[in-house]
């Protein structure tokens, strides 16, 4: 595969322009479809049916829509629609960057309350009632309690909706927003060189991916101090037990303790 | 007995518990005195637990009254907070709270419901941790501890919130059988202090020990009640003597 330095050096600024645009999306996204998922799953774990339905069509509608067809939706339907095209709110759907945010943001959405659904359902009822029974309110419990736990379940799985998401905005491109991958396109059409330029935008998507893991390595590490704690509780003697047997292969003593039997 | 009669600690009268069609509790009557200790037992599925869920309504109890140190409890959430802050409860399966440090998990309770300063709260969670012989454990977390020890804090983490009355729901029954005398000499060192306590357990040696009275029940009756030396020495019904011959082999 012929790789042409100079081209990605020279298209490095413009490439950095477009990781910036995605950047600025995916953060975007993060937030917007943080503060829509919260309310959706409330209303989807609420006991009554008039706020649970409307929250599972929502999860149904737009985890079930491609993310594709949801920039052409947003971005052109919407403008068909006169409500919209003479309403107070065209600037922000006439601009295609927030209608990309607002695509991405539906369906990360979407995943989101079935991942923080997962993580709450997932604390066991015993450790709600404990802390019922010590007199702590419904609202508190939920706050000191359900929410720090479930936010630890549901950790993983929202590291990987938000890293798959953040590859997934290339799709932005299809509606005139220029991002990273939008950029490479641009080098590849301009140059004909389909593997400098699509090369050089892999690189910067794996930095940014990895970037944020560390990130995500970094919160896991301090939610979950006290499984740090289990863990080695539970190592220490699956090492012990192995000493003799590796003293046996490599020849050296094993500890006296073992020599009992 | 003789002279005035104080307010009991616990009333029930009358209660029933349905789940579904199911009948778990059929009219139950218990008075239990200040300073009693309560041993329940019976057989898997007889009512204990859901009896003793419905003293601090972590289960809503059907037909009949229930009242805690003359607080009635019923439906009105005020009365439930306060039944809850008479009323600690230990738990089989201890229930700590996994992502808080045993001190943080004995200061929480104190911090939220009473409003107590972090200095103040400390200074509580450290003390009742020592008394269940476990304050220089405070620091680590829940997973860190051995069964015993994790109860010994659950027992801890109850008694900071100061109950007059001690609930506990098998409190040994998921215990490995060497760690189950640290949780009775806890539980029995606080009926020394005079605590009222029920406790559901099969821990027969805790109950002739410790027990004011036993309660047997059956089905979702209470279908014996006597002093502990009677209890054992002479049941008056076929079901407890049935009861007891399968437990004390």
């Amino acid at each position: 595969m012929p790789f042409d330095p100079s081209l990605a050096w020279d298209s490095l600024p413009r490439m950095l322009f477009g990781l910036a645009n995605t950047v600025g999306i995916t953060a975007l996204t993060l937030v917007l479809g943080l503060a829509m998922a919260i309310p959706v799953t409330l209303a989807r774990m609420s006991p009554r049916r008039i706020f649970r339905l409307p929250a599972a069509w929502f999860v149904m509608f737009f985890r079930g829509t491609p993310a594709l067809i949801l920039m052409y939706l947003v971005y052109y339907g919407l403008a068909q629609l006169p409500s919209i095209h003479d309403g107070p709110l065209w600037p922000i759907f006439a601009n295609a960057f927030a209608c990309a945010v607002i695509g991405l943001a539906l369906n990360h959405a979407s995943y989101l309350v079935e991942i923080l659904r997962g993580g709450l359902e997932a604390v066991p009822a015993g450790l709600v009632e404990a802390s019922a029974a010590l007199g702590i309110s419904p609202r508190q419990t939920y706050q000191w309690v359900r929410l720090p736990l479930a936010m630890r379940y549901a950790l993983k799985a929202y590291q990987n909706e938000v890293i798959g998401f953040t590859k997934g905005t290339a799709v932005v491109g299809v509606i005139t927003v220029v991002d990273l991958t939008a950029t490479a396109n641009e080098v590849f059409e301009r140059t004909y060189d389909p593997v400098t330029p699509m090369l050089t935008a892999a690189v910067l998507y794996w930095c940014l991916i990895n970037l944020m893991r560390i990130g995500f390595e970094f919160a896991d590490r301090r939610l979950n101090r006290h499984l740090a704690a289990e863990e080695q509780r539970r190592r220490k003697p699956v090492a012990a037990s192995l000493q003799p047997a590796l003293a046996r292969w490599t020849g050296l003593a094993a500890p006296n303790t073992e020599r009992a039997l | 007995m003789s002279g005035t009669a104080p307010l009991p600690a616990i009333m029930i009268a009358g209660l029933d518990k349905f789940y579904g069609g199911f009948h778990a509790l059929k009219h139950i009557d218990l008075e239990v005195r200040r300073g009693e200790k309560i041993v329940v037992c019976g057989p898997s599925g007889s009512g204990k637990s859901t009896l003793i869920r419905c003293i601090n309504r972590l289960e809503p109890h059907d037909s009949g009254r229930i009242v805690v140190n003359g607080i009635d409890v019923n439906d009105a959430s005020s009365n439930i907070q306060d039944v809850r802050r008479e009323v600690g409860m230990v738990f089989q399966s201890f229930n700590l709270f996994p992502h808080l440090t045993i001190l943080e998990n004995c200061m929480l309770a104190p911090r939220l419901a009473l409003g107590m300063k972090k200095a103040e709260a400390e200074r509580l969670a450290q003390r009742f941790l020592d008394r269940v012989h476990i304050g220089e454990q405070a620091a680590k977390f829940p997973a860190q501890l051995s069964g015993g020890q994790q109860q010994r804090v659950a027992i801890a983490r109850a008694l900071c919130m100061e109950p007059r009355i001690m609930l506990f729901d098998e409190p040994t029954s998921s215990l490995d059988p060497e760690m189950i005398k640290e949780v009775l000499e806890v539980m029995e060192e606080l009926a020394d202090d005079g605590m009222t306590m029920i406790c559901v357990t099969h821990e027969m040696g805790f109950a002739r020990r410790v027990a004011s009275r036993c309660v047997f029940m059956d089905q979702g009756e209470i279908v014996e009640i006597a002093e502990a030396a009677a209890f054992f020495e002479a049941p008056r019904s076929d079901r407890l003597r049935a009861f007891l011959s399968q437990i004390l082999h």
